[in-house]
């Protein structure tokens, strides 16, 4: 299950690149930019800006079987998500677009084909595919397959994970990577649970475990830094402290941004970092 | 919150004065002398100056009946007798063809008809406004203009047009005005863009030119009628332009000799006796130095400017190559320094910011926005046997164009697949300044492709680009007429009304393909549109056909006669239409790409596919210009666009591309000359679209079509690869009658942020060229700073953007062209 793949991505690995966005995660940062990725089942976003309002159109509503659109004060269409059976009928009834679907089954060859169309843009800086999510290890099987039969066509690899999952399928999925982005948000647990919803114990073997077994694989630890959560200094030098040593470890902070919250919106959710 | 963001070089210049900070000159270190001289010129509001439409004008009256070549000749001779002759203070470079601050000069021959109506408006029109003196306009009106009258090539040309021609390309008005549809461009410019063989000046001098014609004379047979009426006047015509060029500068000499004694300043008087032996020197005689050969060279130009209106502003060509013998020899000797030759370049390029491009008529203003101009200089590329060109001195004019914040002069870069990742880089790092200079010209496509159009490989390397996107090889290419901008998203209209168009309601323009509710299938109404577009490519060679044929009477070109080897071999004026062993260069635009492509997938898809609606819905629609069919034009707009490599769209790109280049394959031969299919709106896709009614993709009535071979504004949504990808999907690399695609590519400044971000914007350009896509132009700013500059222009005047092919003065643009910089798809870092 996909939600995304896109293209000319210059900020996670080396070169251009295309990331494949898989829908799934174990954890619920408050912060999460992409919360369309969190859930496993495809969902339906919704722009309230490109609705056309019910003074011009009520296609969705008259295509919905389910009777779950109504119309807000603004005339504007609103999923009801508890009456919707994610039919998807909307999505492609829609003349503005207004619906997107989030999350499709693609093969792997689908996956690899799209991610191919922009070869040419890999081969002068490094780049080609990320697996982003999401996380992507939560799929294990598919991505240890899809990475794979990347290598197969010689595109190099990268994945972008939270660190959390079974380490056996992150030991598989690293045997075909060029490359992995690992995020470390806090060294404390009990800020790392309130603030992700899980611990932090388990990535932090995963991640030791990794640069035991693979010394030589490139290791981009990234933390965003969240006001209120880990922005302050010692926050920062305990995962730096945590790091020294690691073989083959650069180490990134990200800067905390909002880009996502309309996407909260979009999906009928709350953004949690405004609580 | 700590949403940082990021901006150009530029973009901080400009905020830093709007913070009080008003000494820029401060940011880029001591270049006060340059700096000085920008400061008196920048942002006035440009003059009319008729020394040379006047001198011109008083020399033909004396010479009718004669050669046209020596008519021209004796024109510029008296020119150079009698004009006015500057010296700027602190000026490095001696020269100017008209008065102080920015000027425009008149060239009657072209205009003269509409010029005595026409110069009254000047100062107030929307785009490219000029000042004119009282004493001066009544100059114009009184004598230039009646004397011209009945003679220009315009009035000809609209004489000589058969009725369906005429239609398509003029409005049934006094001053048979631009309809915008076929347009031709030979009235309002006597030739394309063009560039010079410098570097015989710069290691001959005219003095070598001028003998070598001497030699001619003596060598012409005395009883052939063709030596003694055609050969023998060309001779003489060349003769007389060395001496006039020669008297010219030397009159520069005589300024600063007086100059220099008035001058009190020690150092200043000094510069002064320089720059008058320099003047005494070249370009007579080959220049010995640095400092004489780029006063040599921009003697020639400007002469150049006075003899004729090459559109759009001559070309400076490969400045890193013809002078770098001269740099290469003054840095061994110590002579010079990288920061001599530094502030000697931006002196100049302030004197070339101060000529500006007058068009007179409303056509010619509209397509060049801005007081656009293109004396493209060109970089890097490869030697005529095959190496790596790029030297010292193409670094140190990169770096002038980073550090002098003008849009002058206009800086091409060529890349092909050995330049090296320092070029690259310096290349990227100029383009992240955000002015948008460099533009890029790809070797890998242009040399394949003069190489087959019959060029030897010596001349394919040695190219220049020339004006926007152009490239010419300055001793092979002998082609100058001027060519025709055809607006395609009017055939589409046509197809759609049987051959009229919203516009000009029951007038048939067109032919008539039928009624639209007659197609009952994507490809009947498909081979409809080519027909359509056929009639169009009809039409404009016809035009074509015509312009060549009477062009020979109306111009000549001795300066540009005398600095061309075929000409000088041939004794055959540059205007003539056949010049033995010549290549002949021209092209014809494609306007409207994206428009008329998006226009019928979205009918296919909406139509044909998903039957949401019926052809004559859309009609209805369409002369609605969309109200009340909102949910219509939703599913017209989201149907698949051109510019996300998607082969829906993109495979009937490919077909229309096909279609035109299977035309002119056919029929360019008739008219001797290679005239190719090109993508380079100018500014042209704005006026075009103000004819347009509303479009089956979605688009509004009246407004700006897609520009050159980039996507439709805003329909590009899966980033800049996929523009690219769709640019190549559509060409048809099996032929060669193809030329430019021009393309833009707007990127936030923080998409290019740091050494990463160069390092990515090179991987981009490399990708770039591995597709053998002809050009690729870079805009990188923030949204917002345009939009605060369209609300707040006093802050923002000297912001400059990327338009077609040139950089201008985001302020100096009409609200129309702007609107349409803001809706280009802007690039986001992911
Ligand atoms: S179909 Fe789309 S545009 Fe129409 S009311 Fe529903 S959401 Fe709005
Ligand atoms: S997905 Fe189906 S059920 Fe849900 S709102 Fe849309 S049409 Fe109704």
């Amino acid at each position: 299950m996909i939600f995304n793949i896109q293209q000319y991505s210059l900020h996670d690995g080396p070169g251009i690149r295309t990331i494949v966005f898989m829908k799934g995660c174990p954890l619920r940062c408050r912060w999460c930019c992409n919360p369309e990725s969190q859930k496993t089942k495809p969902e339906i976003s919704y722009d309230a800006n490109k609705c056309l309002g019910k003074k011009i159109c009520n296609e969705c509503e008259k295509i919905c079987d389910a009777g779950a659109i109504e119309f807000s004060d603004l005339h504007k269409a609103v999923i009801q998500r508890d009456k919707c059976s994610s039919c998807m009928k909307c999505v492609h009834e829609c003349p503005a677009k207004a619906y997107k679907a989030e999350g499709h089954q693609y093969s792997i060859k689908e996956v690899l084909d799209i991610v191919e169309k922009d070869s040419i843009f890999y081969r002068h800086g490094n780049g080609g595919l990320t697996v982003s999510g999401g996380e992507p290890l939560m799929q294990g099987e598919f991505l240890i397959q899809l990475l794979r039969q990347a290598k197969k066509r010689r595109l190099t690899t990268a994945i972008e994970t939270c660190g959390y999952a079974d380490y056996p399928i992150l030991k598989q999925a690293a045997k075909y990577l060029d490359a992995i982005l690992f995020d470390i948000k806090s060294l404390d647990e009990q800020q790392h649970i309130a603030y992700t919803g899980k611990t932090n114990r388990k990535i932090l073997q995963n991640f030791d475990n990794l640069c035991r077994d693979f010394p030589k694989l490139p290791k981009y630890a990234r933390t965003p830094v969240i006001p209120g959560f880990n922005d302050s200094p010692d926050d920062l030098l305990a995962i730096k402290n945590y790091l020294a040593n690691k073989p083959e470890t650069v180490y990134e902070q990200l800067p905390y941004h909002r880009f996502g919250v309309a996407k909260y919106n979009a999906l009928g959710r709350r953004y949690m970092m405004d609580e | 919150m700590t949403e940082e963001k990021i901006f150009s070089g530029q973009e901080e210049r400009i905020l830093s004065e709007i913070k009080g900070n008003k000494n820029i000159a401060g940011l880029h270190g001591p270049k006060n002398r340059a700096f000085a001289l920008l400061k008196r010129v920048q942002g006035q509001k440009p003059v009319i100056d008729i020394e040379r439409g006047l001198y011109f004008t008083r020399s033909f009256k004396e010479t009718e009946g004669q050669p046209m070549i020596l008519r021209w000749a004796k024109a510029l001779k008296y020119y150079a007798e009698q004009a006015t002759v500057y010296i700027d203070d602190d000026q490095l470079i001696a020269g100017r063809i008209g008065r102080s601050g920015r000027y425009g000069i008149l060239y009657p021959e072209l205009d003269g008809d509409i010029m005595g109506d026409a110069i009254g408006q000047l100062p107030d029109r929307e785009t490219s406004p000029f000042d004119i003196d009282g004493n001066d306009a009544r100059l114009i009106a009184e004598e230039i203009a009646p004397y011209w009258k009945g003679k220009t090539f315009h009035e000809d040309l609209i004489k000589a047009l058969t009725p369906k021609t005429a239609a398509l390309t003029y409005n049934n008005d006094k001053d048979f005005s631009s309809r915008f549809i076929v347009n031709e461009t030979a009235s309002f410019r006597s030739s394309i863009q063009w560039v010079h063989d410098y570097e015989i000046v710069l290691q001959q001098g005219f003095f070598g030119i001028r003998t070598e014609m001497g030699e001619k004379l003596r060598q012409l047979d005395p009883f052939s009628p063709i030596d003694q009426t055609e050969k023998k006047p060309f001779i003489e015509a060349v003769i007389i332009v060395c001496d006039a060029i020669t008297l010219w500068a030397r009159r520069h000499a005589e300024l600063a000799d007086e100059k220099a004694l008035q001058e009190n300043d020690l150092s200043r008087r000094t510069e002064l006796k320089n720059i008058a032996e320099i003047c005494r020197r070249v370009p007579e005689y080959p220049a010995r130095n640095f400092r004489e050969a780029v006063q040599s060279q921009w003697f020639t130009q400007l002469f150049s400017r006075v003899e004729q209106k090459t559109g759009t502003v001559i070309s400076n060509g490969r400045m890193d190559q013809y002078l770098y013998p001269f740099y290469e020899k003054d840095i061994k000797e110590g002579l010079i320094t990288d920061n001599d030759v530094q502030e000697i370049f931006d002196c100049e390029w302030v004197a070339m910011s101060q000529y500006i491009d007058l068009y007179i008529s409303s056509a010619g203003g509209a397509f060049n926005e801005g007081y656009a101009h293109w004396e493209a200089v060109t970089v890097g590329g490869q030697t005529p046997d095959g190496q790596d060109a790029v030297n010292d001195l193409t670094y140190v004019l990169l770096k002038s164009k980073r550090e002098f914040p003008l849009n002058y002069p206009d800086l091409a870069a060529r890349v092909h697949t050995r330049s090296t990742q320092q070029y690259l880089a310096e290349v990227a790092e100029t383009i992240k300044e955000g002015s948008g200079f460099p533009k890029l010209i790809n070797d890998e496509e242009v040399i394949p492709l003069l190489l087959a159009k019959g060029a030897d490989f010596a001349e394919a390397y040695d190219y220049s680009v020339s004006g926007c996107a152009e490239c010419r090889m300055p001793n092979r290419d002998t082609y100058t007429s001027p060519n025709a901008y055809i607006n395609f998203a009017a055939a589409l209209e046509m197809t759609i009304y049987n051959g009229r168009m919203a516009k000009y309601g029951s007038e048939l323009i067109g032919i008539e393909t039928g009624e639209i509710d007659t197609f009952i299938s994507f490809d009947e109404f498909f081979a409809a549109y080519l027909q359509q577009q056929k009639n169009f490519l009809k039409h404009a060679f016809i035009q074509q056909h015509e312009i060549i044929r009477l062009r020979a009477n109306h111009f000549a070109s001795p300066l540009g006669s005398a600095l061309h080897k075929l000409c000088r071999s041939s004794l055959v004026d540059i205007h003539q239409p056949h010049i033995d062993g010549g290549i002949d260069l021209g092209y014809f635009e494609f306007i409207g790409y994206a428009t008329v492509i998006d226009s019928l997938a979205a009918i296919k898809k909406i139509v044909f596919e998903d039957r949401k609606a019926t052809l004559a819905q859309i009609k209805e629609a369409m002369t609605k210009n969309f109200a009340g069919y909102d949910i219509l034009r939703q599913r017209l707009l989201n149907a698949p666009k051109y510019g996300n490599n998607d082969s829906y769209a993109d495979e009937l790109g490919k077909r229309l591309d096909k279609e035109a280049l299977l035309f002119t394959r056919k029929y360019s031969a008739e008219l001797g000359v290679n005239l190719d299919l090109r993508y380079v709106p100018f500014t042209s896709h704005v006026p075009f679209g103000k004819v347009v009614g509303a479009t089956p993709n979605g688009r509004l009535a009246w407004t700006p079509l897609s520009d050159g071979s980039s996507a439709s504004q805003g329909a590009d949504t899966y980033g800049p690869t996929a523009v690219l990808l769709s640019n190549f999907a559509t060409k048809n690399y099996q032929y060669h009658e193809r030329a430019a695609r021009l393309l833009n590519v707007k990127l936030s400044p923080a998409c290019v942020r740091g050494e990463k971000g160069t390092k990515k914007l090179v991987d981009f350009i490399e990708a770039w060229r591995d597709l053998k896509l002809w050009h690729i132009q870079f805009n990188v700013i923030n949204q917002e700073t345009l939009i605060a500059a369209q609300k707040n222009p006093e802050n923002y005047r000297n912001l400059l953007v990327r338009i077609a092919g040139y950089s201008a003065y985001f302020t100096d643009l009409s609200i129309d062209l702007q609107n349409d910089i803001i809706a280009r798809t802007q690039n986001e870092a992911i």
